[in-house]
């Protein structure tokens, strides 16, 4: 029987400071593994597991959870995205981007395994639940040798598969701080067929929250079409203070396409990508107006 | 190399064995088991050919290790069937024409099983979501759909018989 990938070893460590223990060791030729729907799946040029020969399976870590507490929405890393999608507690509310991204991810063959810690640690530049997750203002707390440590998740993102966790840290949690109830979020995400399966050629989240029609907060984050998913801070602060009209909401969404650097590539052209910003902006925000609570 | 020992129940019988630490489910449940019901397709999750029921989830067995189902239920095209007589699945894909080169099928059947076990009657728009990552290149994706509609319904007719058969013994034994 022929072997399909190389790996020297797979680890189950019972808990935590066992994982940080192998991670410690192994260095770049380990790599943390959840769901392993990013890491296997091996496609011509994408040789992301060559180097690597420890597999960390961190399933018995129990962070398989989604729950509100006091003052946040606390997701456990390996949660699955089905999970999150089905979630009553963001079904609603301010919380629904992150409801509407788990479920467009992908099919829900996939969603039953891939995990949301996956999604944001592969620092993929279309990664779907990054969006919504930057626009509530997640913090990401990661686990390494020297302890805990809390990561906006603004700084999390740093190049294309390239996050700021060190390679001898988990990441533990996804922390969502208890926003306004009035606040209203969207997510879209443009792809290219109407396949659950296919990747977002533009995928974008928005937060707004007003009073008497005048805009008190602003959030818009744009996914691929830059190496990383980032806030369109420009466009954002043309609308905080301003009374929302149908002009601004057309200048906020025409800023954020200049903000976005796209690329071309299979899925669509940089042109292309940049006039989709503006029209997926200005349609999230309009959902996100429908949804706030005055 | 270092091997895994894994433990994991496949169509209700326990298995006991060593993998190596880079071998997917679709890898061992085909050749350690033999259990060549579960098709590759793609290998890498786009064709939905390899699906199969972890813990009674629809999961794609190509991208899962096999050392990640340890301590797992699964169950495969195989184990539908009781003895000699076919599923109310298989049944519906044979008479609904639903079956030309066959590839893809044991992957529909097991991704519409997952479907059925959370959801007994379900309406065509969540076959078609829950059939969405299951290519099939031949009959298309309309007589699928007809298929799975049509075992749902056999499988409630099936349990009310089963119900009155009960009922109708209890009344003529007082």
């Amino acid at each position: 029987m022929s072997v399909y990938f190389q790996v020297e070893e797979y680890h189950r460590p019972q808990d935590l400071a066992q994982a940080v223990d192998i991670l410690s060791r192994f260095g770049n030729r380990a790599r943390v593994i959840a769901g392993g729907t990013d890491i296997l799946p091996r496609r011509p040029g994408v040789k992301k597991i060559d180097n690597i020969n420890h597999l960390v399976d961190i399933s018995k870590l129990g962070l398989n959870y989604l729950k509100k507490e006091n003052d946040h929405i606390r997701i456990g890393a390996a949660t699955d995205i089905n999970t999150i999608g089905a979630s009553p507690v963001i079904l609603s509310g301010p919380y629904r981007a992150l409801s509407e991204a788990a479920t467009s991810h992908s099919t829900s063959t996939i969603k039953n395994r891939a995990t949301v810690g996956g999604n944001l640690c592969n620092a993929s530049p279309c990664a779907d639940l990054a969006l919504p997750l930057l626009v509530l203002d997640a913090i990401l707390v990661a686990a390494g040798p020297k302890g805990k440590r809390h990561i906006p998740i603004e700084s999390f993102f740093k190049g294309v598969n390239f996050s700021a966790l060190n390679r001898e840290e988990v990441l533990l949690e996804i922390r969502i701080p208890l926003c306004s109830e009035k606040a209203g979020t969207a997510f879209l995400k443009l792809r290219r067929h109407h396949t659950a399966i296919d990747m977002a050629v533009v995928n974008v989240a928005t937060l707004l929250t007003c009073k008497k029609e005048r805009c008190k907060a602003a959030r818009i984050a744009l996914g691929s079409v830059a190496p990383i998913s980032f806030r369109a801070k420009k466009a954002e602060s043309v609308l905080v203070g301003a009374e929302l009209s149908e002009e601004i909401i057309q200048k906020a969404a025409a800023l954020a396409a200049e903000e976005a650097k796209p690329i071309d590539d299979v899925r669509a052209t940089a042109t292309y990508r940049k006039k989709m910003v503006a029209v997926l902006v200005r349609r999230s925000l309009e959902n996100s107006m429908r949804r706030c609570r005055q | 190399m270092k091997k895994v020992d894994i433990k994991m129940q496949v169509n209700n019988d326990w298995y006991e064995l060593a993998v190596n630490p880079g071998d997917r489910l679709v890898d061992v449940l085909r050749d350690q088991l033999d259990l060549t019901g579960t098709k590759e397709g793609c290998g890498e999750g786009e064709c939905g050919a390899c699906t199969v029921n972890l813990d009674g989830k629809a999961v794609l067995s190509c991208l899962i290790f096999a050392a990640q189902a340890d301590g797992c239920t699964i169950l495969t095209i195989e184990g539908l069937q009781r003895g000699s007589e076919l599923h109310p699945f298989q049944k519906a894909f044979v008479s609904e024409s639903a079956v030309q080169c066959g590839y893809c099928t044991p992957g529909m059947i097991m991704a519409a099983n997952a479907l059925i076990n959370n959801e007994p009657e379900p309406n065509e728009d969540t076959i078609r979501k829950s059939l969405a990552n299951n290519l099939c290149r031949c009959t298309g994706y309309d007589k699928p759909v007809k298929a799975v509609l049509k075992a749902a319904k056999d499988m409630k007719e099936d349990i009310n018989a089963r119900f009155l058969y009960c009922c109708r013994k209890i009344s003529t034994t007082d």
